[in-house]
């Protein structure tokens, strides 16, 4: 189904492409098919690293196995296994799209050696503070028991604010602010800037690994404390088992 | 319990003979459903964020290609109207569905479904009501969210429509809401076989964006795209919609009768169709005794 939904959404954006939208005036020398089949694709990993960790702890709460699970793992495992898991499952579905997509809608990408180093080296900075920002709102699911519907505004915020499907040049005001204060943003910019320019922008793309290490960090580390403070309470308080 | 008594139960969840009255099961279904949502009311607010940022994404959307004049039907409207009319349609119609869709799954998930279901209010008065609430949430919301959208967004400022275009474009949205309503009853249906709800809404809302047009002109399709597009009710829902928006549609048009008249008789067979499959789907699920699983 994830496979189908995916392909449906870049067949959209195929059609749409053939209304034939200028990016070059956004300084993008791409065309808009290629340009949004890298977002599209790192947005569909990202949601799952987003949503994994706080989706499957509210599916544990609600069916009753969380307090077992608590006997057996630390959340900081829990969070990185079921992260990996959810991510390749991702991936291989975003893999067939992109390859049907090379195959029949002619979006084509040439990257070196030491590019696709570069592009995991991003990814995998991207996954982790996506994955510390999941464990945030797990700390608010763990501690009201219920799901908090933050996942998914995060997740349409990142769709609708990073450049995905349009360059962010086209932001203004508030909308410009929140894209910038998404972690996204830099990590799509710099791979925009590796797969889709001529020229790689090192300095962007070393300003950008540093913003994204650094929002990692302090995500992490406020994650992991508030987890912690939320497990304690709801073990004060006798509310593991309760739903 | 023995096999006549089973079948003594069943048969008492499934006639409404001496069951509570609609109304009153009705009113209790929208009683309970208003209390939850009271207990998840930073919700209320999160919906409204979610509904601006889908609008801002289909209106940054729209301005990748801000000069394109797109014609059809005899009218010719600027890309950006034209892309957000389709897409504003597209999503309040599929909210309700999503909607729908997250509440049977949620009473599947927290084992609510099984009590629910076996009440003396009979299983197809639930179904109805549970639907008819969510159908109203959804839609009530929607246009509530959606009106501080449209005064950030000032898209369809200037643009003018006469009344009967009005009263067309009115009639066409309740036909749009019957259909999602009988689309939600059936996809319901399904649900508590396969226990996928939200996957089903999400293919359904991926396949209906792509068919309806709501980012481009059907033009752009190839012919053999075209012909299936239109075998979606939406696809000419759509058309007839910013028809009436852009162009003074009427009730008068082809393409508004003709997508109220698709609208009904679809409503109608899928009326049929849950009608047809509700009691043997309960069944299966409870000979098989997955009901409470998910």
């Amino acid at each position: 189904m994830t496979i189908f939904l995916n392909l449906v959404t870049i067949i959209m954006y195929f059609f749409f492409s053939k209304l034939n939208p200028d990016l070059t005036i956004f300084g993008i020398s791409s065309t808009y098919l290629e340009f949004c089949f890298l977002g599209l694709s790192l947005q569909m990993i990202i949601g799952t690293s987003l949503s994994t960790v706080c989706g499957s702890l509210y599916n544990e709460i609600i069916t009753g196995t969380w307090s077992t699970l608590l006997l057996n793992f630390n959340f900081l495992e829990y969070a990185i296994g079921n992260t990996i898991a959810g991510v390749l499952l991702a991936s291989v579905s975003v893999v067939i799209a992109l390859s049907l997509a090379f195959l029949f809608m002619g979006a084509f990408y040439i990257i070196s050696f030491q590019e696709l180093l570069l592009i995991f080296i991003l990814f995998i900075l991207i996954l982790l503070s996506h994955m510390a920002i999941s464990m945030i709102f797990s700390s608010f699911t763990i501690y009201y028991q219920k799901d908090s519907g933050l996942v998914s505004l995060l997740y349409q915020l990142s769709k609708t604010f990073t450049g995905v499907v349009f360059p962010i040049a086209l932001l203004k005001g508030f909308p410009l602010f929140l894209s910038k204060i998404l972690p996204l943003t830099y990590g799509l910019e710099a791979l925009q800037s590796i797969a889709l320019s001529d020229s790689v922008d090192w300095v962007l793309i070393l300003g950008n690994s540093i913003i994204l290490i650094v929002i990692t960090a302090i995500l992490g580390i406020a994650s992991y404390f508030l987890v912690n403070w939320s497990i304690r309470h709801s073990k004060k308080y006798n509310k593991v088992d309760w739903y | 319990m023995s096999v006549e008594k089973t079948a003594k139960v069943i048969n008492q969840f499934s006639s409404s003979e001496k069951t509570i009255s609609f109304i009153v099961g009705f009113r209790a279904t929208f009683s309970r459903n208003l209390k939850i949502i009271w207990q998840y009311k930073f919700s209320l607010l999160i919906g409204f964020v979610n509904t601006f940022t889908v609008a801002c994404l289909f209106y940054y959307i729209a301005n990748l290609v801000p000069n394109q004049l797109i014609s059809q039907d005899g009218y010719s409207v600027n890309s950006v109207p034209f892309i957000f009319a389709g897409s504003m349609l597209v999503d309040i119609s599929t909210r309700i569905l999503m909607k729908a869709m997250n509440s049977f799954t949620s009473e599947i998930r927290q084992g609510t479904f099984e009590t629910l279901a076996t009440q003396p209010f009979g299983l197809k008065k639930y179904f109805f009501s549970e639907i008819t609430f969510e159908v109203l949430y959804g839609l009530f919301f929607s246009l509530i969210y959606y009106i501080p959208v449209l005064l950030i967004f000032p898209i369809f400022r200037g643009i003018k429509v006469d009344v009967v275009s009005v009263i067309s474009f009115l009639l066409l949205l309740v036909f749009v809401f019957l259909f999602f309503f009988s689309l939600s009853l059936l996809a319901a249906n399904i649900t508590i076989l396969v226990k996928r709800g939200r996957e089903i809404s999400m293919v359904i809302i991926g396949v209906l964006h792509l068919l309806s047009g709501t980012l481009f002109p059907l033009s752009l399709f190839p012919n053999w795209l075209r012909i299936i597009a239109y075998f979606s009710p939406m696809t000419l829902a759509v058309q007839a919609f910013r028809l009436c928006l852009f162009g003074n549609g009427t009730i008068g048009d082809f393409s508004v009768w003709m997508s109220i008249l698709i609208l009904a008789v679809t409503s109608l067979i899928i009326l049929l169709l849950f009608n047809l499959t509700y009691k043997k789907i309960y069944k299966r699920i409870r000979s098989k005794g997955t009901i409470h699983e998910y």
